[in-house]
């Protein structure tokens, strides 16, 4: 029962959602751990797959902690994503945040980060080629 | 003995890999490749993994191998049609393979290897 829940539980916490034609979005909340990770390295994979998406916006708005390991796993999810051919950008990251993978010593170099989903997604819609325009 | 067709189209080679890659097909892979890209001049080399559905570490390197060797040779390589389960495998190895380009299908990869193609190209005409 409770085990059924936590499956659940799973894969209620991993939505991948589509912001446009080619760009999706992968909202995380909570605490990420290895199991949950692995779950949402699949269902992204698998959403990139399905969309044909070439960019992937990895949010952690919504997750409270970055340790090393946590960090090691999202760093895993976009070099996935990118054997996949999808590029990954990494929002939402809190000034907090952004002291603690410093001092951790995180190389986050080769990854585009931004400190809103805003600008992921317009950077995103740049790399597409497409812009938003006022209607004059 | 079996090997991996070469197809050339244009400028560039086009290696549809079909069946499962064991150590001796991927060591001539690499062979027929690498003198193939010698011989015709290509400037491309499209890899379309997407009946893959195993890999080891073996393979892996060899993907990585082909595009270093690929690059002396004048040549840009692209990976595409990856599965989902074969990206987790080679990251959980650690080959996250950062010298090669990657596309979702082939006809993302042929786009990929155009603009390069293209990029080089205008970069020597305007010389």
């Amino acid at each position: 029962m409770i085990a059924r829940q936590q499956q659940e539980m799973l894969e209620l916490s991993t939505p991948v959602v589509q912001l446009w034609d080619g760009i999706v979005a992968l909202p995380l909340i909570g605490t990420l751990d290895s199991a949950r990770t692995q779950i949402v390295m699949e269902s992204l994979l698998q959403k990139i797959v399905e969309t044909g998406a070439g960019i992937a916006v990895i949010d952690i708005t919504g997750v409270p902690m970055v340790d090393t390991l946590v960090a090691q796993h999202l760093l895993k999810t976009v070099a996935a994503a990118r054997l996949m051919g999808a590029e990954c950008i990494i929002s939402g990251i809190r000034p907090q945040i952004a002291q603690t993978i410093v001092h951790l010593g995180v190389d986050l170099n080769d990854v585009i980060t931004k400190a809103t989903l805003a600008d992921a997604f317009s950077i995103a819609l740049q790399r597409l080629g497409l812009t938003v325009a006022h209607r004059t | 003995m079996e090997s991996i067709p070469i197809l050339k189209m244009g400028k560039s080679l086009l290696v549809s890999i079909q069946v499962d890659m064991h150590d001796r097909l991927a060591m001539r892979l690499q062979d027929d490749l690498t003198a193939r890209i010698a011989q015709t001049r290509a400037r491309g080399v499209l890899i379309d993994i997407s009946a893959l559905e195993v890999v080891d570490s073996f393979i892996g390197r060899m993907l990585a191998n082909i595009a270093a060797m690929a690059r002396i040779l004048d040549a840009r390589t692209v990976v595409v049609g990856m599965r989902p389960a074969v990206a987790i495998t080679l990251v959980e190895l650690g080959l996250s393979l950062p010298g090669v380009r990657t596309a979702l299908n082939v006809e993302k990869g042929m786009e990929l290897i155009a603009d390069m193609q293209a990029g080089g190209e205008n970069g020597r005409h305007q010389t």
